[in-house]
């Protein structure tokens, strides 16, 4: 494989004559560490104490009167795959908090520019692994920008199709884990009924039920077969039912209420500064869908509104995914109805090199403005290929959201921000 | 021989005779009423549960019990070891020994005692004890939490749950358990009189002995497993025993209480004689206590968990009063009638 792309020369190898000398620093601080422990025969040293490095750090880090830190995570129970939050608490009340990232790094944006215009879609699956069909879309819009090509209508059609179906079964689980992070059991398998009938369907159309990898630059993979629009037809005739069985069982729920209502509340202003995007920025009344406002794909021509909710609370972000959900369905139903024939794949070679330049392409995903941004210089593969997450932008505004609360809120508002972090570390 | 020392000798004996079976019986009701969870969850949850081990997946939970068996009991480096072994086993034996006031069936209890009530709420308060040292003897942030969590929630719900208790009590004029089901058999069951102290007793019961919505202690999405956190092994398993085995005493307790005991519904004979009599009282005492038991775990499938300090406003500011309230209409009525 050939790139233009300048990499460093390897470092030449060093000399076995040459005197290596410790690192005084690091020889200091082995010094001052902790007595050596033994561990079946093994010495273990224990790394150093890590100082502060920032003015937050000491913020977060330096204890007052009666405050304790707890270390939430990576291995919790409840911090949605593995980050870590350290809570500074006094008795239950949560002062402070920050959210430490960085334990699913895979380096998949370095992967993807390693990989051909093609093979980039395989990669960028299991990123945002709630979502993996809105993972392939933006690249795959970004791609069809650089090399100047466009999909075919059906093609078109077909990728609104499964990222709605994808939307509905996300939104779906969120409802599933905010439930069970305040301590409800059944939404959550009720959530994963549904999922596996809309999995199942993905499965059918695409041969794989998670990482679909179905996206193709210029089109999808297959067209829609038999089993795919059966189980479509099934699904869809008692798919409000279910939403609504999993529903009766929270929203009008006392309990839940209480612990949702007026917990977490994000203003409008907080939300555009940080720039939250997706359910989370609607749920604070802020009218921004990038399906409106920068429409993509066939969204210009299906009819709905921008769902909002004033609130800004865990409960007013609840129900703006149930509306949301319910707004998708409402989607694939246009969708089906308006979808024209013809051929799923524009024509393309099997490596794709696009003309040197750049392209950026936004979607709007389960959890919000979910964006690519790709720079071509004229070889096989992406010069720099970035994604914008939305949930590591979520993250964010935690530290601001939790101050005040009990610990049990806290899980909860997370939950309630839907955070994946496979999207979050890349 | 003295015949006082022989009727001292029997009694002893009776009384050990009557503690070991006990003790036997918990086994049996913990595997029994974890199975019940496993499968009416599963149930609830549209899915099958276990089916595996055994008929139908019967032994799954005794092969929980089995498999707890066998695994390494750890000690954390820096706990308390003396308290931190010891925790377990104040848990487990305040739900065992609770179980000797319970009357099963007529002349079936083992410690007929004339303050049985009493005996009973000073027993099942011990377990707060264990579960508070265990939180501090285990030297992590999350078992703290959780102790300090099961010391407020237990302590301020003993209080609405042994006022609900006192109406009964007020009513039926006695502290004896077995009294209490004979006083229902004339009067009929004692709910009918009680139709606010039934609902406070059950809420209270199932915040005292941890079972979802008010399973604070052991919140596992919030600090994990509470008190139990750094328990392994066998340790762990009693805590695990103990709480199966206290939502079944409450719920025998419950029954006890206020819906008659070994007493038959209403088309059916109340109680029969002899031995027959035994057998048909024990059949009726188990049936309403696993209904009981499978309406718990209904709440459990059903109902998210409230927060901490909604939980303890629940007790003092809702709870106690109407408790007071029905403690004292109750205590009206049976001045003004004559009950």
């Amino acid at each position: 494989m050939t790139t233009t792309k300048s990499r460093p020369a390897p470092e030449p190898p060093a000399d076995p004559e040459e005197p290596r000398i410790p690192d005084p620093i690091a020889l200091d601080a082995l010094a001052t560490a902790a007595p050596r422990q033994e561990y079946f025969g093994f010495d273990i040293v224990p790394p150093p104490d890590r100082p502060p490095q920032t003015e937050r750090e000491v913020e977060v880090y330096t204890l007052g009167d009666g405050e304790m830190l707890v270390n939430m995570g990576p291995q919790h129970p409840s911090t949605h795959g593995v980050m870590r939050l350290v809570v500074k608490v006094r008795g239950e009340v949560v002062i402070d908090i920050d959210p430490v990232l960085g334990y699913l790094h895979r380096g998949i944006e370095k992967l993807c520019e390693e990989a051909t215009y093609t093979t980039v879609l395989t990669y960028v699956d299991p990123m945002d692994y709630m979502s993996a069909m809105h993972n392939e879309h933006a690249p795959a819009i970004a791609f069809e920008k650089l090399y100047g090509i466009t999909a075919p209508r059906r093609a078109e059609y077909i990728r609104a199709l499964v990222v709605e179906l994808n939307r509905v079964f996300s939104h779906g689980l969120m409802m599933g884990f905010l439930a069970l992070d305040i301590g409800g059991l059944t939404p959550i398998l009720y959530g994963f009924i549904n999922r596996d009938e809309v999995v199942e369907m993905l499965a059918a159309i695409s041969g794989q039920r998670m990482l679909f990898n179905f996206f193709r630059v210029g089109g999808v993979n297959f067209d829609t077969n038999d089993e795919f629009m059966n189980r479509l037809g099934r699904w869809r005739a008692n798919v409000l039912d279910n939403v609504e069985m999993n529903e009766k069982i929270l929203t009008e729920n006392e309990i839940f209420r209480a612990r949702t209502r007026g917990m977490g509340t994000l203003t409008a202003k907080q939300a555009i500064d940080l720039g939250v995007s997706g359910p989370n920025l609607r749920a604070s009344g802020v009218p921004f869908d990038v399906r409106k406002a920068h429409p993509y794909c066939i969204y210009n021509e299906l009819e709905f509104d921008v769902i909002t909710h004033p609130e800004g609370d865990t409960y007013a972000r609840y129900m703006q995914r149930i509306a949301e959900l319910k707004q998708s369905i409402h989607l694939i139903d246009q969708i089906v109805d308006k979808m024209p024939h013809g051929p799923v794949q524009a024509q393309v070679p099997g490596i794709i090199r696009p003309r040197p330049g750049r392209a950026y392409a936004a979607i709007e995903s389960p959890r919000g403005l979910y964006s690519v941004y790709a720079i071509s210089d004229g070889g096989p593969n992406p010069y720099r290929f970035r994604m914008r997450d939305p949930s590591f932008i979520s993250l964010q505004v935690m530290p601001k959201l939790m101050p005040g609360h009990l610990i049990a809120d806290t899980m909860a508002i997370m939950a309630s921000l839907d955070p994946i972090m496979g999207g979050v570390d890349k | 021989m003295d015949p006082a020392f022989v009727e001292s000798v029997l009694g002893v004996g009776r009384f050990l005779a009557a503690t070991t079976l006990l003790l036997l019986l918990t086994v049996p009701t913990a595997f029994i009423v974890g199975q019940l969870e496993l499968k009416i969850i599963a149930l609830m949850q549209l899915r099958y549960g276990p089916n595996r081990v055994g008929p139908r997946g019967m032994f799954q939970s005794a092969i929980h019990g089995f498999k707890i068996l066998a695994k390494e009991d750890q000690t954390p480096d820096r706990a308390d070891v003396p308290v931190f072994t010891l925790a377990p086993w104040m848990v487990f034996m305040a739900a065992a020994m609770s179980m000797l006031v319970i009357p099963f069936a007529p002349g079936l209890v083992a410690f007929d005692s004339d303050i049985g009530v009493i005996y009973f709420f000073a027993i099942i308060g011990l377990s707060v004890v264990g579960m508070l040292v265990a939180g501090w003897a285990s030297y992590n942030k999350y078992a703290l939490l959780g102790g300090l969590r099961s010391a407020a929630q237990m302590v301020s719900y003993e209080i609405p749950l042994t006022l609900s208790i006192v109406g009964v009590v007020v009513l039926t004029g006695t502290l004896s358990f077995t009294h209490i089901v004979e006083w229902q058999l004339e009067h009929g069951w004692a709910v009918i009189w009680q139709l606010v102290g039934f609902p406070i007793f059950f809420i209270a019961a199932a915040a005292e002995i941890n079972r979802t919505p008010f399973d604070m202690v052991e919140a596992d999405s919030e600090i994990v497993a509470g008190p139990f956190t750094e328990y392994s092994g066998m340790r762990f398993g009693f805590f695990y025993f103990a709480e199966y085995v206290a939502l079944f005493i409450m719920c025998g307790i419950l029954v006890t209480l206020f819906f008659g005991g070994w007493l038959a519904p209403w088309p059916f004979p109340a109680q029969l004689d002899g031995f027959a009599g035994t057998v048909y009282g024990l059949i009726w005492f188990f049936l309403k206590t696993y209904l009981f038991v499978f309406i718990a775990i209904w709440v459990r499938a059903t109902l998210p968990r409230v927060r901490v300090d909604q939980l303890m406003g629940m007790a003092w500011k809702a709870l106690l009063p109407l408790a007071l309230i029905n403690l004292f209409v109750t205590a009206a009525v049976v001045l003004i009638f004559k009950l």
